[in-house]
């Protein structure tokens, strides 16, 4: 065929920006035009989160002031960071996440890779979107917790005004190499995907299980002697600490600019943003490689015919909401096959209850000679904290979305004779069922390793059921009442306003309820323990468990109230 | 600007498929497809669900890659020259995409300025189709709003906006009223005598028959047969309407299959 023209190569870029500021704007003219109120409640609570970050980090940064700690020295370059690489994991986890739903199971991605838009240009306005979506709660977060810093600390004007461009920085670096990772994963990983991700997730929580394990023998040694072994300690998070590292690199400017010295602060500021961009310039180029064959290899993966059907756990399930109607029961079912029919939902938790319980191990391991009273109160109030954490994070990323994720198919349970309410009870029931089991058995099994008195773990169990059952109405009564119809990947849900605002509440019930009910007893353990066991616990560290249960309470009527009057009033 | 590799040819070939086979992990969609269609047919391609129709037309599309074989579009080889082969292509595929937060018009402009069509000649184009397919009502308000036909009609100017030598058309009349199907139906046949090609997909027997210049039959990955309706029916070695033919050389096929298992 000779007479097919061919048009020059497009200015896509410009196209594209176009599109983008044409959605953005007719987006924000909906949203003010019909959700006026949806729009108040986002910016207010924007703006209480803000405020109340801020105030945390300025009570946090006054503690640091009366221990008379340096804050332009060691201790607090330590925890940023800390903080910084913490933050950058997560960013590379969650961009990648959004970034493999946009480029690879998207419409919009299988209508633009019909065209004649180049895959550079489609990965560069996903990139953005995917790094936008996940990265807007670490500068709104971030931007307070520094102004408290330079706030209490005293810092010049400059200080402040770098804040912002360091933080947008740094979100591309993560962005990028999560970018780079999801194409090649996509494009070149092994076929036989579920052997290569067991074996990865093994090598995972391994490599992660030794670390855990050094910093347990480090934090013993520097409780018991300090000096060298604090060192010691430190060099557990040499990783973070190390030139090559960008959170080092943010660390370092950050401190400078606090320190008065502009070019001190500059110049890893262009570090920061130079890396940045090459890496993005390295993510564009392999999208321009690979993105189109990784997408056909994704498409065209396929798998031997599989025969679904009934399993034992769909029996466990059944057993366990026995009380519940017969229709009820059958929705809770449902949820629970989508629920065990896909790795990427139970994986996760399970690699986090397994760092959870080598940590416990190693602890018990550590203190050969058994672990002190006082320690058993610490280390087992950790862990109960980083269950209920881990719980609230699995529970927004799990089952919040739930209610949206029925989307244009909310006709098929509308039309069927099940009550709207029966629908959201079934989903509480699925989602408090499910974090009970994992959550008692993770906080009961660490307790019981650890060696916990039986008054400990008893008071673990009802924190533990508490938090459990109270996260499960936020998540499913928050994600009734804020549901987003519009979006089909659970991911953009989840860090959206009304994700945000279920993951803010919900890390808010933990420390009411922890605070009210646990931390009473423990304070009194290790009071009691470091004046020699002599003195007697009293029975008003239990005050707080009546305050507990109302918060437990208040956590599944409120929401659940409001969740259930949204979904009768839906339309479909 | 160079002619396309592999052009030589004595007609026109709009769309070239040789030897395709494509394999998901161990299904194998289509096997050792070839098949021509030149430029200004309309082709009718038939098969039963799970036939192999649309990952055919995901590959000329260039949305998959073939596993063996070659899929060229006006010359282009879909593999190595994508991006000027997806240039000549539109493509309406069974559940059409569009942009919640643009309007109609604003979704024609996004496309005539991806096919990098000038200013003046997008803005007549546009014009153009809006009173084609009756968009004038609607065409200013959001997508988000549009009934099934509505957006069926918009992503049908859309893909006509840049005068495609290619038009890809996946069960293109579900959702249409019976008037706006005969509309389709003049459209798509004028299109054909202007030039341009037409692959249209489609259960709707009688549409394939009333505006097919050839037909395709495919089953279970395989080119049952390929032809005008006469060609079919003596494939087929009886008289009849294309109904009673497709379902004989279906049939036939899916007892030689039996046999052979």
């Amino acid at each position: 065929m000779s007479s097919a023209t061919l048009t020059p190569p497009p200015e896509q870029a410009a196209t594209f920006r176009r599109l983008r500021t044409r959605l953005a704007r007719n987006g924000l003219w909906v949203a003010l035009e019909h959700s006026r109120t949806r729009v108040v409640t986002m910016l207010g609570t924007s703006a209480f989160v803000f405020g109340f970050t801020f105030a945390v980090g300025l009570y946090l940064f006054n503690l640091l002031a009366k221990a008379n700690i340096p804050f332009k020295g060691a201790i607090v370059e330590g925890l940023f960071d800390l903080m910084f690489f913490t933050l950058g994991t997560m960013l590379v986890f969650s961009t990648g996440l959004i970034l493999y739903a946009s480029l690879f199971t998207s419409p919009e991605a299988r209508y633009l890779l019909c065209s004649p838009a180049r895959a550079d240009r489609i990965f560069a306005t996903k990139f953005q979107a995917a790094v936008a979506f996940s990265s807007w709660g670490f500068v709104v977060l971030g931007i307070p917790v520094f102004l408290a810093y330079g706030y209490v600390t005293g810092v010049p004007w400059f200080f402040f005004a770098l804040l912002p461009p360091y933080l947008l920085g740094y979100v591309l670096l993560p962005g990028s190499v999560s970018a780079i990772l999801c194409l090649l994963l996509v494009r070149y990983v092994p076929r036989n995907r579920k052997q290569f991700f067991a074996v990865l997730g093994v090598v995972a929580v391994a490599v992660a299980g030794v670390w855990v394990y050094k910093v347990g023998i480090g934090l013993k040694k520097s409780a018991a002697t300090g000096g060298r072994e604090l060192d010691d300690l430190i060099g557990q998070f040499d990783l973070f600490r190390s030139g090559l590292a960008p959170s080092h690199w943010m660390t370092r400017g950050v401190m400078a600019a606090a320190r008065n010295d502009l070019t001190g602060a500059l110049v890893p500021l262009a570090q920061v943003w130079s890396n940045g961009l090459l890496l993005y310039v390295v993510a564009a180029w392999t999208a321009k490689r690979v993105y189109r064959t990784a997408y056909d290899r994704t498409a065209g993966g396929g798998r031997g015919k599989k025969v679904y059907g009934a399993s034992w756990l769909d029996r466990v399930m059944g057993g366990l909401v026995f009380y519940l109607s017969p229709q009820t029961r059958t929705l809770v079912l449902k949820d629970f096959r989508t629920f065990r029919r896909d790795p990427t939902q139970w994986a996760v938790l399970i690699i986090f209850g397994l760092l959870m319980m080598i940590g416990a191990t190693n602890m018990r391991q550590t203190y050969t000679a058994g672990l002190a009273t006082m320690d058993r109160y610490a280390v087992s109030l950790m862990n109960l904290s980083g269950t209920a954490v881990l719980l609230c994070a699995g529970l927004s990323r799990f089952v919040f979305p739930l209610i949206s994720l029925e989307g244009r198919k909310f006709w098929i349970l509308g039309l069927t004779p099940v009550s709207r309410d029966q629908l959201l009870w079934g989903k509480f029931v699925f989602a408090a069922t499910g974090a009970l089991v994992v959550g008692e058995v993770l906080v009961l099994l660490s307790d019981a390793v650890i060696g916990l008195p039986a008054e400990g773990v008893a008071l673990h169990a009802a924190v533990m059921a508490v938090v459990a059952v109270g996260l499960s109405g936020l998540n499913v009564g928050l994600g009734a009442y804020l549901p987003n119809f519009r979006e089909t990947d659970p991911s953009k849900i989840v860090v959206g306003f009304g994700g945000t605002v279920n993951m803010v509440a919900g890390l808010g019930f933990i420390v009411l309820v922890i605070g009210a009910m646990a931390v009473p007893l423990h304070t009194a353990q290790l009071a009691r323990a470091a004046a020699g066991g002599e003195k007697a616990i009293s029975p008003w560290v239990y005050a707080g468990v009546p305050v507990g249960l109302l918060a437990g309470a208040a956590a599944v009527i409120l929401p659940l109230r409001a969740g259930a009057r949204s979904l009768r009033a839906m339309e479909f | 600007m160079p002619a396309p590799p592999g052009s030589e040819t004595r007609f026109p070939l709009m769309i070239d498929i040789t030897g395709v086979t494509k394999s998901y992990g161990p299904k194998v969609a289509v096997r050792d497809l070839t098949l021509q269609v030149p430029a200004g047919e309309l082709f009718a391609f038939l098969g039963p669900n799970g036939a192999g129709k649309t990952t055919t037309i995901k590959m000329l599309c260039g949305l998959l890659f073939p596993t063996t074989g070659t899929v060229r579009v006006g010359g282009f080889d879909l593999r190595t020259h994508g991006d000027q082969a997806r240039a000549l292509v539109s493509y309406v595929p069974d559940q059409p995409f569009l942009y919640e937060k643009l309007t109609g018009r604003e979704f024609l402009q996004f496309t005539a300025d991806l096919y990098a069509m000038p200013r003046d000649r997008a803005a007549a184009k546009i014009d153009e189709v809006i009173g084609l397919f009756h968009l004038d009502e609607f065409v200013d308000d959001l997508t988000e709003r549009y009934s099934h036909g509505m957006r069926q009609r918009t992503v049908f100017a859309a893909a006509l906006v840049h005068e495609p030598k290619l038009l890809i058309a996946d069960e293109p009349t579900v959702g249409l009223d019976p008037k706006s199907i005969r509309e389709l139906k003049t459209l798509l046949r004028k299109l054909a005598d202007s030039g341009t090609t037409v692959f249209l997909s489609t259960h709707t027997l009688d549409i394939a028959q009333e505006l097919a210049d050839r037909i395709g039959i495919i089953d279970r990955g395989q080119l049952l047969g390929c032809g005008t309706l006469t060609d079919l029916r003596k494939r087929a070695a009886m008289d009849g309407n294309l109904e009673d033919l497709f379902l004989a050389i279906t049939k036939e096929e899916a007892a030689e299959a039996a046999v052979v298992s």
